[in-house]
């Protein structure tokens, strides 16, 4: 079917608080838009559709080495030697080197300085990495690694949290916690003596693989004076340029990353990327040779990170009339072998672990803990999923004790205007929580829906029937800790034939931001969008503007560009003045057409932008601009989780409608209904392409990917095993889009690549507890699980015995 | 929900599976090892045409690639898609699994969707072989092109030139599939963006139907 999307009539967007959008659109107060809110075809569409796309992998340089990477082979263990000569002697092998090679510092870690890029005698897992190697053929490469002799002392390991923390548990590092996060408020003591029902459950999540198509790859070419230009499939180069710099012991400045076409990131591309890009600049500095490194796909997901595996222990209390008195969490985040980006996940499911609900007493816990497994990071979400499966699955099932319906319940305790968030925030702007659940209902015929479907249950043994909600509240942006990286810059330059060239720096990888950036830089200027032309980020261009997550790209592209376009208009405005002899604060630019803001387009256009351009060109004016932005501040107070968590925040609700076989466990999802709250779409046919591919890839993870782990080893590393959603398994889906943009970014837009996602399994998980009518607890929800369920097999009794200790 | 094969076979379509591939391996390697499951009476050991010798050593072989003939030195190890990557430099067919699994690699061998990594390059010896590139300049499916790019089909783009040539095989044999038909058809692809709506919609609209 095709996406319900009806835009408001478009409002005028509020001042940002820190500098003011600068954008006045077409004077007279109107506010008309002619490339943001349209849908033009994506920039790279045909390029992408015929093959033609130059991929990390596709490109080619003369003398070209591949490089291989040899890991451990125990997930825990001293490294007592390791013996290489077997591989250097390897016809076409160019060079094989280990930590001792390494000319700047052996360390990797983003955020701590607990990771080396090649082992320093203590593997910790499995994707330790021991040697690395480049040789002539690719094949060379991987059976020299296989020719490394390493001779190993293992040691005991720990495989989950529960493991790690416990008493004689094998040291990972000095200590086996990383970091704790927490939130409180009010008294959960007394709130929960207050409740008339208190129910508590363990919940638990496991590893998502991002499947991203694209495997880990780059190309690194050495340059002058010891620099390096990577090309690289990322979404954060200004952290790969960090990382191969402290191991080459370079200058920013002599690291040059260009962000190849990315095949696909969801996270997976986020931090990670930095270690193969260090691997491979560490072989072209040795040998002074591009060196290309393409990760087959078993290694891939064997050594790059997951989406965190959490336990979460959950009690939450409410009156008989449903008002949620006192929530109490324990998180318990398996970190693995090092801290990546685990605590920056950490803190936003600390955070959102209450949802979008009311509740005076909070006490939440987060706990990231190191053990021996592979490491997780950042996935689309980003925590956040995996806190909303316990809080979503926890209103469902309190629902069913209060004998509401948990749309009423939801409905009771969600946001609304003025309320405060459980960082003791008061949420900024219009709250379109209740409006989302009434518009996901609506589309879903919730009520009529769900009866429908309880008469049917009675009477149909073998096909059930189920549909369930899921509702979020989701932070845009970076954490109150990402405080110190939230800014952005934006290049602008108009060129003597009036197209214009932007680079921004933020990065493309399937979500469109080259197209938005493209709308909104021609709407920011005031001319057609078919006259920009914005390059893949290149760091050599822009300056730092943070990582390509958290749903900023947007947000953070846009207003830089903004600004840019905002110091170009001045210079035209000018010219313009000079021209006609009349004031430059009375010209406006839109679609390429000067006019008079006093009197507004409709009195006539004065000039036409390409006159005004040529006279900027005969005059050397200069029309290169940059932008740029920096968030406002976040004050934070770590200890009690209170502060400015986010600045702005979306809302959301997914229902999803389920069929399941009580005979084979199947589930057959039928339909999908998603009512987002995007603030203003800039592309409303891509931001209905985001919300269909989340919601595809949260129910993957709701219930079908499953990675499966022995003592830190990944067992179905590749997809004849690790089954993600195909076409035959996608449901239809259903897409409203809430457009208010009153508050937040440039143009009143929020993000949309993560709310996308988070409710999908959420969603799910309950859709199939209405139909089997049981509490499930742990994802994803397989067929094996459903008939377990169904069978009566207490799901408890499968796993270790862990007490509800908090 | 819908388990995928590990057997690699479409249904509705004569794709080669793994078993047969495994028998394509044994005859490739001739005399030189024995495939297990596979008995000596079945592998028929006859010489692909066109090939002299079996062996280690590079050799040059010619296939036709686009409708044009190309010589090619490869291993007989080689897969279709490493020669079609590595010595064409046709890279829109893309390496995503190396399984068979996911349909990235996805190219006409005589009309018929296979995937290149589950091929070796001397067993295409006197076949026909269609790419993306191929596809992508044949008139013919100019409008499946297009509709791709229209309904946004593609969002990082990877697994999209797998899609493209599965389509256009799908639409050459039945020019008004149903939309089961056309998500079946399409199920030995994987597209981890998650877009498959906008596929469903780009090949309808390709033969003027709406399914959704």
């Amino acid at each position: 079917m095709a996406p319900v999307h009806s835009p408001k009539a478009p409002a005028k967007p509020a001042a940002n608080p820190q500098e003011g959008n600068g954008h006045s659109a077409n004077g007279n107060g109107a506010e008309q838009f002619y490339s943001v809110g349209q849908s033009p075809l994506r920039v790279d569409a045909r390029d992408k559709v015929t093959g033609q796309t130059q991929y990390a992998d596709d490109l080619h340089f003369t003398g070209l080495l591949h490089g291989a990477i040899r890991c451990s082979d125990h997930p825990h263990a001293k490294v007592l030697s390791i013996d290489t000569s077997a591989a250097e002697a390897m016809e076409g092998v160019e060079a094989v080197l280990t930590a001792k090679d390494i000319p700047g510092e052996n360390q990797i870690g983003i955020i701590f300085n607990d990771q080396p890029l090649l082992c320093d005698g203590h593997a910790r897992w499995y994707g330790e990495r021991i040697a690395v190697v480049a040789a002539r053929d690719p094949r060379v490469a991987r059976r020299a690694v296989a020719a490394i002799k390493v001779e190993y002392e293992p040691l005991p390991g720990a495989f989950s949290p529960e493991e790690a923390l416990a008493d004689g548990a094998p040291k990972i590092h000095e200590s086996n916690i990383l970091d704790t996060m927490h939130v409180r408020r009010g008294d959960t003591e007394k709130g929960f003596a207050e409740c008339d029902v208190v129910i508590e459950n363990i919940y638990r999540v496991n590893y998502q693989e991002h499947a991203y198509l694209e495997t880990q790859g780059c190309v690194v070419v050495p340059g002058y004076g010891g620099s390096m230009t990577i090309h690289t499939s990322c979404q954060c180069p200004f952290y790969v340029q960090k990382g191969v710099k402290t191991i080459l012991g370079k200058q920013a400045s002599q690291i040059r990353v260009l962000q190849s076409p990315t095949g696909g990131a969801f996270g997976g591309k986020e931090d990670y990327p930095t270690e193969p890009a260090a691997c491979a600049a560490l072989l072209a500095w040795a040998t002074g040779k591009p060196v290309k490194m393409i990760y087959q796909r078993e290694d891939d997901v064997e050594w790059s990170s997951k989406r965190h595996r959490m336990a979460i222990y959950h009690r939450i209390g409410a009156s008989k009339d449903g008002t949620i008195k006192a929530v109490h969490l324990k998180v318990l985040e398996d970190v693995g072998a090092y801290g990546g980006l685990s605590t920056v996940v950490a803190d936003r499911a600390n955070i959102s672990s209450i949802g979008p609900y009311n509740v005076e007493n909070i006490h939440v816990d987060t706990y990231c803990v190191y053990t021996n497994n592979l490491f997780g990071g950042a996935f689309r979400g980003f925590g956040a999923p995996q806190v909303t499966f316990a809080h979503e699955s926890a209103m469902d099932k309190l629902a069913g004790e209060l004998t509401m319906d948990p749309i009423a319940l939801r409905k009771k305790n969600g946001f609304r205007e003025g309320d405060t968030m459980a960082s003791g925030q008061p949420i900024p702007g219009r709250v379109p929580l209740i409006e989302s659940i009434d518009d996901a209902t609506t589309l879903a015929n919730w009520e009529a829906r769900r009866a429908e479907y309880d008469a049917h249950n009675a009477t149909n043994p073998l096909v059930r029937k189920g549909l369930g909600a899921a509702a979020i509240i989701y932070g845009v942006n970076l954490h109150a800790g990402g405080e110190y990286i939230n800014r952005s810059g934006a290049h602008m330059r108009i060129n003597e034939d009036g197209s214009v060239n932007i680079s921004i720096g933020l990065t493309e990888m399937g979500q469109g931001l080259l197209t938005a950036a493209v709308q909104m830089a021609a709407e920011a200027l005031g001319i057609s969008h078919e006259l920009v032309y914005c390059n893949q980020i290149d760091t050599a261009l822009v300056p730092d503007s943070g990582p390509t997550v958290a749903s900023r790209a947007t947000i953070m592209s846009g207003f830089p560009l903004v600004d840019a376009a905002k110091k170009l208009r001045r210079t035209l405005f000018h010219r313009a003045g000079e021209m006609l002899n009349m004031p430059a604060d009375d010209f406006d630019l839109a679609n390429g057409k000067f006019f008079s803001k006093k009197k507004g387009l409709s009195a006539g256009a004065l000039l036409d932008y390409m006159d005004v351009v040529g006279a900027c060109f005969a005059k050397r004016e200069n029309l290169t601009e940059v932008g740029w932005y920096r968030t406002p501040d976040q004050p934070w107070d770590k200890a009690t989780g209170q502060g400015i968590a986010y600045h702005s925040f979306a809302f959301a609700t997914q229902i999803a409608d389920v069929e399941i076989n009580t005979a084979s466990g199947q589930i057959d999802v039928k339909n999908f209904y998603c009512a987002h709250d995007v603030g203003r779409a800039i592309n409303p046919n891509m931001v209905t392409g985001q919300i269909e591919g989340g919601v595809v890839q949260g129910m993957g993870w709701g219930i079908m990917e499953e990675l499966h782990l022995r003592e830190g080893k990944a067992l179905n590393p590749g997809f004849t095993d690790y089954l993600i959603p195909t076409s035959l398994d996608a449901p239809k889906i259903h897409v409203k889009l809430l457009e208010d943009p009153t508050v937040a970014g440039p143009f009143g837009i929020k993000g949309i690549g993560e709310p996308s996602l988070i409710p999908a399994a959420s969603a799910l998980a309950n859709a199939i507890s209405h139909a089997t009518d049981h509490h499930f607890t742990e994802l994803p929800i397989t067929p094996e699980r459903v008939l377990m369920a169904l069978a009566g097999v207490d799901q408890k009794m499968l796993e270790p015995a862990v007490s509800m200790s908090w | 929900m819908t388990m995928k094969s590990t057997d690699d076979e479409r249904p509705g379509s004569s794709r080669h599976s793994r078993r047969s591939f495994l028998k394509g391996v044994g005859l490739a390697a001739g005399a030189v090892a024995v495939v297990p499951g596979v008995s000596p009476a079945q592998q028929q050991p006859t010489d692909p045409p066109g090939l002299k010798t079996f062996g280690s050593a590079k050799q040059e072989i010619t296939l036709s690639i686009n409708g044009a003939k190309q010589k090619v030195e490869v291993e007989p190890r080689t897969t279709l898609l490493e020669a079609l990557r590595a010595n064409l430099n046709l890279t829109g067919t893309k390496e995503v699994c190396d399984r068979g699994s996911c349909g990235a690699c996805s190219v006409l061998l005589d009309g018929e969707t296979i995937c290149a990594c589950m091929m070796l390059a001397i067993d295409a010896i006197g076949r026909e072989v269609v790419t993306i590139e191929g596809i992508a300049k044949d008139p013919k499916y100019a409008k499946l092109i297009d509709s791709y790019c229209e309904h946004d089909a593609a969002q990082c783009g990877f697994c999209i030139p797998g899609f493209v040539v599965r389509s256009a095989e799908m639409l050459d044999n039945n020019p008004t599939p149903s939309p089961e038909e056309i998500k079946e058809g399409l199920s030995g692809n994987i597209c981890r963006c998650g877009t498959y709506v906008k596929i469903f919609e780009a090949v309808s609209a390709a033969k003027g139907r709406d399914i959704w």
